[in-house]
């Protein structure tokens, strides 16, 4: 079965790149640039991985309050967080809500593929 | 910059529109007297799914823009009807609850695109737990007295209740698809479809049962006194090209348009499970 993962981010070009890339690499990827799309897709799908930025700040919303949707809504999926922040409070914050694995930003498509890919079991 | 996924959906040229015959059932015929007109969302894209959609519109509260929406697209289309078709069209309860009222809007775009206010049923959808029940009973009101019907949708889910048969007067009651499957097998969902029929019909109302899925329970429904049927097993939900194609709303026979014979008397039909008599 393909994995299905979930990319939430507010720079479309950024997103149009993720999303090429890792349908390359065989997944299904779907985008969302706000959090009740997220929310939506959410619902009706089932996400092996959610790659979510840590600060949305045009999209109104912080990327924690997502990881705090999924845990609460318990849903069985693996959450990569991207920050450009090193701060270990936010790290440890963030880790305390349930984020799986943090990739530091700016970050090549390789590394954050051979992430996903450890997290889906997906052999590269 | 690039439109935004809720600038997407509220821009009618991006949904598309599907029509459901809904048919009044008989011992040996069954008769198209309306369409469900239903929305989906940009083609190519997960919102294209009505209950993803939706769904996206509740969770952003724009349930009234939408609705607005929704109602443009659905008369763009409908104008290109065989007039003697109602057309049912599906608004949430907090819009009619909303002031200004959804009326003006309704009765302009109505007459901008020619199509009379008595061939429209309004059917109530709600979803919210609570909405502006004086508004909305006003609204229901000037609907009805500019010639349209209302229905109630989901009747027996979420928020369809009670409450809402009394403040909206229905002429239409639609049972939803959970209560009239396998209708044999459950007694007590049996019990609930026929309850429903005798609470419209002491209210002056038709009882509308949705997505049946095989013969057992359409023969099912017509004992025990529902009146209308709208199931994927008479015809499914087609864009208005594909109905057109399929010769069932029968323009070119008026006379006999308004009939439409299954391929056998309905007391005949083969019993196969989802046997699709009318397809896209």
């Amino acid at each position: 079965m393909t994995e299905r993962i979930l990319i939430i981010d507010d720079d479309e070009q950024l997103m149009k790149a993720y999303k090429e890339h890792f349908t390359e690499l065989g997944y299904q990827v779907d985008c969302a640039s706000e959090i009740e799309e997220a929310q939506t897709l959410l619902a009706y799908f089932q996400y092996s991985v959610i790659v979510t930025d840590l600060r949305l700040s045009k999209l109104g919303f912080d990327g924690l309050n997502l990881v705090k949707y999924v845990r609460e809504q318990a849903l069985p999926t693996r959450v990569v967080v991207l920050t450009g922040y090193g701060w270990p409070e936010i790290k440890a914050e963030a880790r305390a809500h349930g984020v799986d694995v943090f990739v530091q930003k700016p970050t090549k498509l390789s590394t954050l593929a051979q992430t996903i890919n450890a997290l889906t079991g997906v052999e590269a | 910059m690039k439109e935004s996924l809720l600038d997407n959906i509220l821009d009618p040229s991006h949904l598309s529109v599907r029509f459901q015959p809904i048919f009044r059932i008989h011992e040996k015929l069954h008769q198209v007297c309306a369409l469900e007109a239903l929305i989906r969302g940009p083609k190519g894209t997960n919102f294209e799914r009505a209950d993803i959609l939706f769904d996206y519109v509740r969770r952003k509260r724009v349930e009234a823009a939408m609705d607005r929406t929704c109602f443009e697209a659905i008369c763009m289309k409908a104008k290109e009807l065989p007039s003697q078709f109602r057309i049912n069209v599906n608004v949430h309860a907090v819009t009619l609850g909303q002031k200004p009222g959804f009326t003006d809007f309704f009765w302009k775009l109505a007459d901008r695109c020619s199509i009379p206010m008595e061939r429209f049923t309004i059917e109530i959808v709600e979803h919210a737990p609570s909405c502006n029940i004086p508004t909305l009973m006003d609204t229901v009101t000037a609907l009805r007295d500019s010639g349209a019907r209302i229905a109630l949708d989901d009747v027996g889910l979420g928020q369809s209740n009670y409450r809402m048969m009394l403040d909206c007067q229905p002429e239409y009651f639609k049972l939803d698809a959970y209560f009239v499957r396998s209708l044999k097998h459950y007694p007590r969902r049996k019990a609930v479809v026929e309850s429903v029929v005798k609470l419209a019909t002491a209210m002056q109302g038709s009882v509308v049962a949705e997505g049946v899925e095989c013969v057992d329970d359409l023969l099912e429904l017509n004992r025990i006194g529902v009146e209308y049927v709208q199931a994927n097993l008479l015809c499914s939900a087609m864009t208005l090209e594909e109905l057109l194609a399929t010769g069932l709303l029968g323009h070119h026979h008026q006379e006999q348009a308004l009939v439409y014979q299954a391929s056998q008397p309905l007391g005949g039909i083969d019993k196969g499970p989802g046997k699709l008599l009318v397809s896209a």
